[in-house]
């Protein structure tokens, strides 16, 4: 599955453990939550999505617990567990540091991303 | 860290169930629905619109399962399941496969299993892996290993530390002799009380050495080997007290040690080292030490250790001045030098047997790549990656050479068995030609790597087809011409390896041929030889032998059926001493520039009885030797090289002992034909016989022609006339002579067998080749005998490529067999300096051999019936 904007490679992981660290959600939830947040630009199909969720899951990043869903629809939920929060806060500082850098090389100013 | 770690083997270990990832896409997919319709399409639009948006589950699925660390290796089992499958299917193919491996793996299990024992492995005694030979070294001259003197061996003992436990022994021959039993020579060690104690090993019967033993004035014992308990003493338990005679000293036996022990090596007797005022002097050097090793030091450790006792010594006491000493493994001290060179040169050529094996099977792996593109094709063209087919194929590789190779430990198992007899009598005692866990190691690796060095490149090959074109025409008609070259260079590196492997085997036939054709007159199936050890303590000096001598011989040649009879210091082809001459009239001032020249100490008649023709002058008669009657006959080659052009009869010459003192003048009386005393040179050197009554030996060959075995009339004449003297060594000189060329014999066998299997091998591999290449032209040669082509041009055609591999194989072969010859012929084993003719009479049979490999299929191809020959397909 396509998605509207390409993504740098592993950016993917970092955006469903940033949107999993509010509270924990369905994998359906993760792809609106991205697509609402980036203001419809980024859509995430599950061919990518599942299999992304499946890898943070081998990780250990994120925990995956059978619940209930808003219409009582019985779902499977993510949450970020202790290691995943570590991983995000690391990866964030790396992607910090980079968009700065890019940044500067390409002449922008870069706003704050949080 | 170890959280994630753990999350993954869990993961590794449950799988996630199926209906988990099923349950999840639908609830994804309900979801995207239900959005749809309160945006207001109808249900069955919204349903429509959001599958397509949904896009392939399977591949979505199958992404998620190749997250799984790990997953491949679900993988494997069907890929094992498959090569098991494509064995079977192509069975007669795969037993081909797995006979080539059988043979390269078990030779080199074999002769790795060989090495292993003689330069690796720890001697199978308790404390194995730590023990050690402790000599001392010649800092001065050549740095080679000397024996210790006994009150060195006590200092040493008393300040090393780093040895849990340190002993000696003076190796000697010594005579054991009892009232009602005929006197034997066996191997005496005289060691220190220690001794069996070190190597913790107790008596079979009786008890092994007390440690109150080796003190001065002790009852003199005796503990037995388990072979001469059972070979002189019949195995009975009685042996234990009973009064024997060593040397014609008296002691008792006092136990017997289990079978097999000969420790440190071919050890018969036992008995204490007790100390005399001979053995106290510093500079009475007959000891050698043996230590274990405390746990945790190393060789280098204890070397630095004893040299500094060393150097205490040294400057202690003049005797030990330059006195060094060195602490070395078994395997160091005693398989050092040639041997180690010999066993790893077999260990190569073992190693070139395997590289033409793997080469064999490679080319018999690519020409079925050729037939099973279309298999490939598809595999790739329903989605296999590259990396996977690659994987399926060197599983099936490493499969084929595992079994092959646990085919081949039979093999191996077979050789190994082998070697240990035919080097029985001659190798070490210590040494034991089994498997051990670092054999079973290398034959694993050796089946694994085998496996992936054959199977790479038909593997690389195959798993990139063509895929277009295999699928739309068929397999004949692609890949032949890219996969000439690989299997062409693989042909030309296997008549290479083919050519040195036959080199080396040719070097040792001819060694060995030269070795039987020496002293074609000497009739050495008629000769027996035997020595004598005439002891001091009742042959005091050469008066005393002199008379023995004199009394033996006559009744030697009195014995019915026996021709001749004479005394030697060695028979012929058996060594001789050697001694630094000086011509009269023709002084050498500096005694290291005086010529050495070897000698035969002999009784009048040994001419005659070896059959050695004299030239010139005549035989000694009973009055040379003695005082002012100093005589001497010369070989022929001695003659020219001494007096060139002249007449040496008269021609007086005196000899120098290794004390520098010269002997009085000695006039040549005789000219003898040449005679070529050291077998292993093959060569004859200038010899000189001198009369015993000259030179009076207290060691003495007899040499006896006749037609039946002479031993035990000998033995009871030697024993009418001194009934403590045994008659050690008897052989037939004939066998002596083949015992003198073991070494020739085995590796020369060896190396022929290595060589022979390797060119099967690659005659195997250049005819495969051939024919494939023929088979898949079929059509092509039909056409071109339609056209005209006579006989000769298609036997061209086909033979050409394979002519040139040959020629290119055996140049590449001869650049790489020059120094390996020139290596073989630095070795002391009788291995004659490499002249051409080995070069081409090698190569011109193996040539022969591969253009013949390559005219089978050329002339199948030439006898095709153009019409069955254009439809072929």
């Amino acid at each position: 599955m396509p998605t509207s904007t390409d993504l740098l490679q592993g950016t993917l992981d970092l955006l469903i453990l940033q949107t999993l660290s509010l509270e924990p959600m369905h994998g359906w939830g993760v792809a609106q939550r991205i697509q609402q947040v980036s203001k419809e630009a980024l859509q995430i199909g599950q061919g990518s999505l599942y299999p992304a969720l499946y890898r943070l899951e081998y990780k250990g990043w994120i925990k995956a617990e059978w619940g209930n869903s808003e219409n009582n629809r019985r779902a499977k939920f993510y949450r970020l567990t202790a290691a995943g929060r570590r991983q995000l806060e690391s990866e964030l500082e790396t992607w910090d540091r980079l968009s700065t850098a890019i940044g500067l090389v390409l002449g922008r100013t870069v706003e704050a991303p949080r | 860290m170890i959280r994630e770690l753990l999350t993954r083997i869990r993961f590794l270990i449950f799988r996630k169930k199926r209906g988990e990832l099923d349950e999840e896409l639908r609830f994804h997919l309900e979801q995207s629905i239900a959005v749809k319709v309160a945006e207001g399409l109808p249900v069955a639009e919204a349903r429509r619109q959001a599958l397509i948006e949904f896009g392939g589950v399977e591949a979505a699925r199958q992404e998620c399962e190749r997250q799984r660390p790990g997953w491949w290796l679900g993988t494997v089992a069907p890929d094992i399941r498959y090569a098991v499958r494509g064995i079977l299917a192509h069975r007669w193919f795969s037993v081909a496969i797995m006979a080539t491996l059988a043979l390269g793996i078990g030779l080199n299990t074999m002769v790795f299993t060989l090495v292993n024992a003689v330069l690796y492995k720890p001697v199978s005694v308790p404390g194995g892996d730590r023990l050690v030979s402790v000599m001392g070294r010649n800092l001065a001259g050549d740095d080679r290993s000397l024996p210790f003197s006994y009150p060195d061996f006590q200092d040493y003992r008393a300040q090393a530390t780093s040895f849990e436990s340190f002993e000696a022994i003076d190796d000697e021959r010594g005579i054991l002799s009892e009232s009602d039993n005929p006197p034997h020579l066996y191997h005496v060690a005289h060691a220190t009380a220690g001794l069996l104690a070190m190597v913790h090993t107790k008596a079979l019967l009786g008890r092994a050495f007390l440690p109150t033993d080796d003190h001065a004035g002790a009852e003199p014992v005796v503990v037995l080997s388990y072979n001469v308990w059972q070979e002189r003493y019949a195995g009975l338990a009685g042996v234990i007290g009973r009064p024997v005679r060593v040397d014609g000293k008296a002691a008792t036996i006092v136990g017997v040690m289990p079978k097999g022990f000969r420790f440190p090596s071919g050890v018969d007797l036992w008995m204490p080292l007790v100390p005399t005022t001979d053995l106290a002097k510093r500079d009475n050097r007959q000891l050698r030490g043996y230590a274990i090793l405390k746990p945790g030091v190393t060789l280098r450790q204890a070397n630095a250790e004893v040299n500094g006792i060393a150097g205490r010594l040294a400057r202690q006491f003049p005797d030990d001045k330059d006195l060094g000493v060195s602490v070395l493994t078994f395997q160091q001290r005693f398989n050092g030098g040639n041997i180690r060179i010999v066993f790893l040169m077999m260990l190569a050529a073992v190693g070139f047997v395997l590289l033409i094996a793997c080469a064999d099977v490679a080319n018999m792996m690519l020409s079925r790549a050729l037939s099973r593109q279309r298999e490939m094709s598809i595999r790739t063209a329903l989605g296999a990656t590259r990396w996977r087919l690659i994987r399926q194929l060197l599983i099936e590789s490493v499969m084929l050479s595992t079994v092959g190779g646990v085919l081949g430990l039979g093999l191996a198992e077979a050789g190994i068995h082998w070697f240990d007899l035919s080097t029985q009598t001659i190798r070490p005692s210590w040494i034991e030609f089994s498997m051990d866990f670092t054999v079973f190691g290398y034959f694993a690796a050796l089946c694994i790597v085998s496996g992936l060095l054959f199977g790479i490149a038909p593997a690389l090959r195959s798993s990139k087809p063509d895929l277009v074109g295999v699928l739309k025409e068929g397999a004949h008609s692609v890949g032949r011409r890219r996969g000439g070259w690989l299997s062409a260079g693989l042909v030309v590196f296997q008549f290479a390896l083919t050519l040195v492997l036959l080199t080396g085997a040719g070097i040792f036939v001819r060694a060995l041929l030269n070795s039987l054709s020496i002293n074609p007159s000497v009739p050495a199936a008629q000769l027996t030889t035997a020595s004598l050890q005439l002891p001091d303590s009742r042959y005091k000096d050469s008066d005393a032998r002199q008379r023995f001598y004199d009394r033996l011989l006559p009744r030697l040649r009195e014995l019915p059926g026996i021709s001749h009879a004479a005394l030697a210091s060695d028979a012929p082809g058996l060594g001789a001493p050697r001694q630094q001459i000086e011509l009269e009239h023709v002084p050498i001032a500096i005694p290291a520039q005086r010529p050495w020249i070897a000698y035969v100490v002999q009784s009048p008649g040994y001419l005659e009885t070896i059959h050695l023709p004299l030239l010139e002058g005549r035989d000694f008669n009973d009055i040379d030797g003695t005082a002012h009657h100093e005589a001497a006959i010369v070989t022929r080659d001695a003659a020219t090289r001494l007096w060139p052009g002249q007449d040496p009869i008269g021609k007086r010459f005196r000899l120098y002992d290794d004390k520098n003192k010269a002997s009085d003048w000695i006039t040549v009386v005789g000219i003898a034909a040449d005679l070529v005393q050291e077998v292993q040179e093959n060569d004859p050197r200038p010899l000189l016989f001198v009369p015993y009554r000259q030179e009076g030996w207290s060691s003495i060959s007899l040499v006896v022609e006749s037609a039946a075995d002479p031993l035990q009339a000998m033995r009871t004449t030697v024993q009418s006339l001194d009934p403590e003297l045994p008659l050690n060594d008897p052989y037939l000189l004939k066998d002596a002579l083949e015992h003198q060329t073991w070494f020739l014999r085995v590796f020369g066998r060896i190396f022929l067998g290595f060589a022979l299997i390797a060119m099967l091998m690659a005659s195997i591999g250049i005819y495969a080749v051939i024919a494939h290449v023929t088979n898949s032209r079929t059509q092509e040669i039909g056409v071109r005998l339609a056209l005209g082509a006579t006989m000769r041009n298609i036997l061209l055609l086909v033979m050409k490529r394979g002519l040139w591999q040959i020629g290119a194989g055996l140049g590449l072969g001869l650049g790489a067999a020059l120094p390996f010859a020139h290596l073989m012929a630095s070795l002391p084993f009788g291995i004659a300096r490499s002249d051409a003719s080995i070069f081409l009479i090698v190569a011109l049979g193996l040539a022969s051999v591969g253009v013949f490999a390559c005219w089978l299929p050329a002339r199948r191809a030439a006898g095709l019936d153009p019409v069955k020959a254009i439809r072929y397909e």
